[in-house]
């Protein structure tokens, strides 16, 4: 482990939030595009924001990165309020904003080192460097221009290491890249996380988001409508399918359970809403009173299900 | 052990600290663009055709007097070489010049590269100053590669037309006056380049920039033939306007006679604005585009 790194934990124990935003919200207009957002991305956190399209997503990054003057509300970044210059934070934070934007006409080399004198204090070895984890050094001196949409998002995601940031903000990392391409990523996400980054992933993939992050906010016009652990997300609206013979006593004996929401007869099935890992306890409630159980289905959710229930079908953004 | 020092939050620099840096990265932007290159070989072309030209017309058989041709062939001495090319950078190189700073700016919302730049930026203040302090200094190095080529062409076009190579112009007080005739020129072309970055600010594209510099600067001639036409107080607007102001300091190049102020007022005989008026007319126009550009950038949101 490196000098930064340990001192990264260091710092990590006292400010391990390093993103809290406090009642955000920003009008275009009589457009409110984002509503008294309130969101807490915490250090070695892989944090998935999603929304459908024209949902605020990019507003707020936009608002986080000082890019949009906020109506209202607050943004505190590694443990200080921001107003005015917010530079001091911005160092320490590396973005892909909506897509990469890089100068077509330099090489992908150039493009770094354009963003790295503008930062200043980065040595030239960092651009190999960075361009080496991402796959690009042997690309480095071509024309950006001339790149694929998947080598544009790399050096996208290089730029974003090029100050060996805290906090990594990514909108659709993975847009345009091939399967294995898409693998690299989804497997680079949790190991920036493991050095001590926090990460605000911002994607359409549910499936990506699901598999990377810890935890989720769903925004939709404006609004956050879901916060919470991924996997609370996910068993919120959990649901036990089970097949017995005698179903009217059945119902009778599940209804009078206290962990039971709900028991709906769905064909030969009794569709029953329940915590998540409670089968067993279903099973031996019914047993207790003879009715043995034929088949148990345990369905659980997927991030697309409880996306598409919260946003009214949208589509991902 | 651990070393805080690594990762206590940087402190913001004093408003120019790092600027340097900063000058370097968007002087390289300037610098790779095919278009500055071909902004600089379009300026060097002009030039050699325009003398060209001239040449090719000194060597047709007099018409009526044959005064006309006379003073052309003043124009192809090796004297006029300097301040004919200087006057040519102040009208053609002016929209060259609004090409560069309108697509310098208006190019980082083309291409959405305003966000990376700014997120990368330690202000938006330093930034701007950062892209017009480069731009200042690429117009400078165009406006120095166009004057050593109007003096090639003017020992290319003595050459080829047979006239005899005389150099005792070219004295202490000749080369004063062409640097200071250097200066203004950049002095007039600056406002029209400003105009062409504010506009590609306001309307957050090259384009928005560029037609509002040239079009301010052909249609103002334009116009001013007309306000000097209607006469009265009307007559008296394009002093305040830019072409006349512009003309008023081109017209201090010493060029041979039927350049120089016959020409500076768009072919009206109306008298150009005094000197000092011409210099603080344009310098508030600059300071006022400046200052427009700066204050519309500061606070602005940049989304899309």
């Amino acid at each position: 482990m490196t000098v930064v790194m340990e001192s990264r934990d260091a710092i990590g124990t006292q400010d391990s939030v390093v993103l809290r935003t406090t009642g955000l919200s920003k009008s275009f207009g009589k457009l409110e595009a984002v509503k008294n957002l309130n969101l807490e991305l915490r250090r070695g956190e892989v944090f998935g924001f999603l929304g459908p399209n024209g949902a605020g997503k990019s507003t707020t990054v936009g608002m986080i990165l000082g890019l949009i003057t906020p109506t209202a509300g607050s943004i505190e970044l590694f443990g200080v309020k921001q107003n005015g210059n917010r530079w001091a934070a911005l160092r320490r934070i590396g973005a892909i904003v909506e897509e990469p934007a890089f100068y077509p006409y330099l090489s992908g080399w150039d493009n770094m080192h354009v963003l790295a004198e503008s930062i200043g204090g980065i040595p030239k070895n960092k651009i190999e460097e960075v361009l080496e984890r991402v796959g690009l050094a042997d690309r480095a001196k071509d024309q950006y221009g001339h790149y694929s949409m998947g080598m544009k998002q790399r050096l996208g995601i290089a730029s974003t290491l090029l100050r060996d940031p805290e906090l990594i903000i990514l909108d659709e990392p993975t847009n345009g890249l091939d399967p294995a391409g898409t693998k690299e990523i989804r497997d680079l996400i949790p190991r920036l996380a493991h050095e001590s980054r926090a990460i605000m992933l911002c994607s359409h993939l549910l499936h990506e988001v699901e598999l990377v992050c810890q935890n989720v906010a769903i925004i939709k016009q404006g609004t956050v409508i879901a916060n919470a652990p991924i996997k609370e997300l996910l068993s919120r609206g959990n649901q036990m399918q089970i097949r017995v013979d005698n179903m009217g006593e059945a119902t009778g004996i599940l209804s009078g359970l206290p962990w039971v929401k709900s028991v709906k007869r769905e064909g030969d099935y009794l569709m029953i809403d329940i915590p998540p890992d409670h089968g067993a306890a279903v099973n031996q409630a019914l047993a207790q009173k003879g009715i043995f159980v034929s088949e148990l289905i345990n369905r659980t959710h997927s991030l697309e299900n409880v996306f598409l229930q919260l946003t009214g079908g949208a589509s991902g953004d | 052990m651990t070393n805080t020092n690594t990762v206590a939050m940087p402190k913001s620099g004093t408003p120019f600290s790092g600027l340097g840096r900063m000058i370097g990265a968007e002087f390289l932007k300037l610098r790779k663009r095919t278009m500055t290159k071909v902004l600089i070989i379009i300026l060097v072309a002009v030039i050699a055709l325009v003398n060209f030209l001239f040449m090719a017309i000194s060597k047709l058989p007099p018409i009526g007097s044959g005064q006309g041709i006379a003073r052309i062939q003043d124009y192809l001495g090796l004297s006029a070489a300097i301040p004919f090319a200087l006057y040519l950078i102040a009208s053609f190189g002016s929209v060259l010049a609004i090409i560069m700073a309108a697509s310098s700016m208006g190019n980082e919302y083309n291409w959405k590269t305003i966000r990376t730049a700014l997120i990368s930026s330690e202000s938006r203040f330093k930034f701007l100053t950062a892209k017009l302090v480069s731009l200042a200094i690429l117009i400078l190095a165009g406006m120095l590669i166009g004057v050593v080529a109007g003096f090639i062409m003017g020992l290319i076009t003595t050459g080829i037309g047979g006239y005899a190579y005389n150099f005792s112009f070219a004295t202490g007080s000749y080369f004063w006056e062409q640097f200071l005739q250097f200066w203004r020129t950049f002095f007039v072309i600056t406002p029209y380049a400003l105009l062409g970055f504010l506009m590609a600010i306001v309307g957050r594209s090259a384009m928005p920039g560029i037609s509002a510099g040239i079009g301010v600067l052909f249609l103002e001639s334009i116009i001013t033939m007309f306000m000097v036409l209607a006469g009265g107080w009307i007559a008296k607007v394009p002093d305040y306007l830019l072409s006349a102001n512009v003309n008023a300091i081109t017209a201090l190049n010493n060029l041979p006679q039927g350049f120089g102020k016959e020409m500076g007022n768009g072919g009206t005989s109306q008298a150009l604005p005094s000197v000092p008026h011409a210099f603080i007319t344009l310098g508030i126009y600059a300071m006022a585009f400046l200052a427009l550009g700066y204050y519309l950038f500061r606070k602005r949101d940049v989304t899309g």
